[in-house]
């Protein structure tokens, strides 16, 4: 399939999600803004519990004239990625010869499995006193978050690669490193990509609350330093924009899946 | 750039003996292949037959005796092998294209045109940039002999590769096999279950049991072959005529006893039966079969049975 008829593909795909849906979906989601405007306008329900919906458009635009929003909006981009790159390589990594080599699994799977059973965010105590309240503790968390999501599907990845393929690879030719780009990667390509998927979503889990406890940037920081004063506004804001970021994250995720996995139709047809 | 077939390999096995554990899959074969012969092998499932390609391709070592390929060790000439499997084992995520590019060195341009050179000779230039998962099954089977036959492989070796396929897609790919096999002139080693299929494409066939051979039929037929012909008829009666013989006098695969027992629930029953070997010895076989199947016969405690089993499915437990 060329460029371009998988681009119309998806178009027509869009397309006809928004037809069959139409504007009747979005009727609820409308109603419930409206409501909620009209109640807190109406004195019902007090801003320090809930604010306006026009409100807090206007903090987030406030805080992005100010430079705030986009300062702790970076910092916490920043952290993302830094840690989702740390914890997803090393992740891939161990992936790669436990999934590759038996002597590397027999060596390091049932450690990892053990070190897999403690909740990352249980450790934040001890990470605060290892590292304080600097960034190297919250890429830790991040990176540790990352690690087993990414560990996980690419031991099982490489592992799912069918041996009749491998087995056809080296009878024409392929070893090593060829053998790996050609036939394994793209085999556990599928299940990698899962693995992301998921450690993405734990990219952002993580640092909601390494942020929330200890930091002097970041959106975390910036609800918490909101609650402080009553700016409720604020605080919804930042949940927003997690949000809006996991979402993001995920779109992400999903283009690149289109992107690399378009010969797989089982997947396009989901 | 054309591609032209070189000679074909000459094959020459000498006392070619593997044994996985205990039993013996190819014991003591000795043959020879011409080169540029069609060489067809047929045998019931676990004859050897499957073990012997490998063993040619590469894919397995043998314990004892030798195989050599044009005058040298078989392992010298694995350039020139290639091997076409049961399922196509195309790489989804490649092109038909580049799936016949695989292990290819060169320019991408150069890979590109002989790629689709061969898929040109097997029908298939039209569909060079699709994925292999828009293929049907005898299609995928082309592009694989494509992807072969773009290294101009001087041995081809064919691992049933027509089993899946429906009727009329077989015949398309015998016709398909044998042109290419005569502009090629390769030497081939075709393994299948139909003997139709081996008398049609063959100049030999080759009955192998018990890890040996137990029938080298030539097949002296004019190509193109007609499968209505008498003389054709009558080559491809007696080939399975002898497999027939082979598989009914093959001692160790039979039990000859009484049912001693029959225990059943709703769904499995196990049929125990009292059997005397030939030193007279009594012992007891369990027959697991499904309920419904053990309605379908006839059988009540005291019947006269004979047991019969495949050597291939023989497991061993303590």
């Amino acid at each position: 399939m060329s460029e371009t008829v998988f681009w119309k593909r998806l178009k027509k795909r869009a397309g006809q999600g928004l037809r069959s849906r139409g504007v009747l979906s979005w009727l609820v989601p409308a109603l419930i803004l409206v409501t909620w405007q009209a109640v807190v306008q109406g004195g019902w329900l007090s801003t320090r519990i809930l604010p306006a919906p026009w409100a807090v458009v206007t903090a987030g635009y406030d805080l992005l004239l100010s430079g705030e929003l986009l300062r702790h909006l970076g910092a916490s981009t920043v952290r993302a990625m830094a840690g989702f790159v740390i914890g997803g390589s090393i992740g891939f990594f161990f992936g790669l010869i436990n999934g590759g080599y038996k002597l590397a699994e027999n060596l390091f799977d049932t450690t990892l499995q053990m070190v897999r059973n403690v909740p990352h965010l249980a450790l934040i105590p001890l990470v605060i006193l290892w590292f304080g309240i600097g960034e190297e503790g919250k890429l830790f968390l991040v990176a540790l978050g990352v690690f087993f999501p990414i560990y996980l599907n690419t031991f099982h990845g490489i592992r799912s690669v069918s041996p009749d393929l491998i087995e056809m690879g080296r009878s024409y030719g392929l070893k090593g490193a060829a053998l790996f780009r050609q036939v394994i990667l793209p085999g556990a390509l599928p299940n990698i990509l899962v693995g992301v998927r998921y450690a993405l979503g734990f990219t952002w889990l993580t640092l909601i609350v390494a942020e929330t406890i200890s930091a002097t940037s970041g959106i975390g920081y910036m609800a918490m330093n909101a609650r402080e004063f009553l700016q409720t506004d604020v605080v919804v804001l930042a949940i927003l924009l997690y949000a809006a970021l996991g979402k993001a994250a995920d779109v992400a995720a999903r283009l690149l899946e289109r992107r690399w996995l378009r010969w797989n139709t089982s997947f396009l047809a989901a | 750039m054309g591609i032209h077939g070189d000679k074909g390999l000459e094959i020459r096995l000498d006392a070619v003996r593997r044994r996985f554990g205990e039993r013996i899959v190819l014991d003591g074969l000795t043959t020879r292949f011409a080169a540029g012969e069609f060489i067809a092998i047929v045998g019931r499932s676990g004859c050897g037959k499957s073990t012997l390609l490998r063993l040619l391709a590469g894919l397995d070592a043998a314990q004892d005796g030798h195989l050599d390929a044009g005058g040298g060790p078989l392992a010298e000439s694995a350039g020139d092998i290639r091997i076409m499997y049961q399922d196509a084992r195309l790489l989804p995520w490649r092109s038909v294209a580049d799936n016949v590019a695989l292990g290819l060195e060169g320019g991408r341009d150069r890979i590109r045109a002989l790629a689709l050179e061969a898929l040109a000779q097997v029908g298939l230039a039209d569909r060079a940039d699709e994925w292999p998962g828009a293929l049907s099954g005898g299609q995928r089977q082309r592009v694989a002999l494509a992807r072969a036959l773009v290294h101009r492989p001087r041995l081809l070796l064919l691992d049933e590769p027509l089993g899946a396929l429906d009727a009329l897609t077989r015949i398309e790919m015998h016709r398909l096999i044998e042109r290419i096999w005569r502009e090629h002139g390769f030497t081939a080693v075709l393994v299948t279950h139909d003997v139709s299929e081996a008398v049609v494409l063959a100049d030999r066939v080759l009955l192998i049991e018990d890890g040996r051979i137990a029938l080298d039929q030539a097949v002296g037929l004019a190509r193109p072959r007609a499968r209505g012909d008498a003389v054709f008829a009558q080559l491809e009666g007696r080939v399975l005529d002898r497999l027939l013989t082979v598989w009914a006098i093959n001692p160790r695969n039979q039990l000859r006893g009484r049912v001693s027992a029959i225990r059943a629930d709703g769904i499995l029953a196990e049929v125990e039966v009292e059997v005397t070997d030939r030193h007279g010895n009594r012992d007891k076989v369990i027959s697991t079969l499904t309920t419904r199947n053990l309605r379908e016969h006839a059988l009540e405690v005291g019947s006269e049975v004979l047991a019969v089993f495949k050597s291939s499915d023989v497991a061993l437990a303590k």
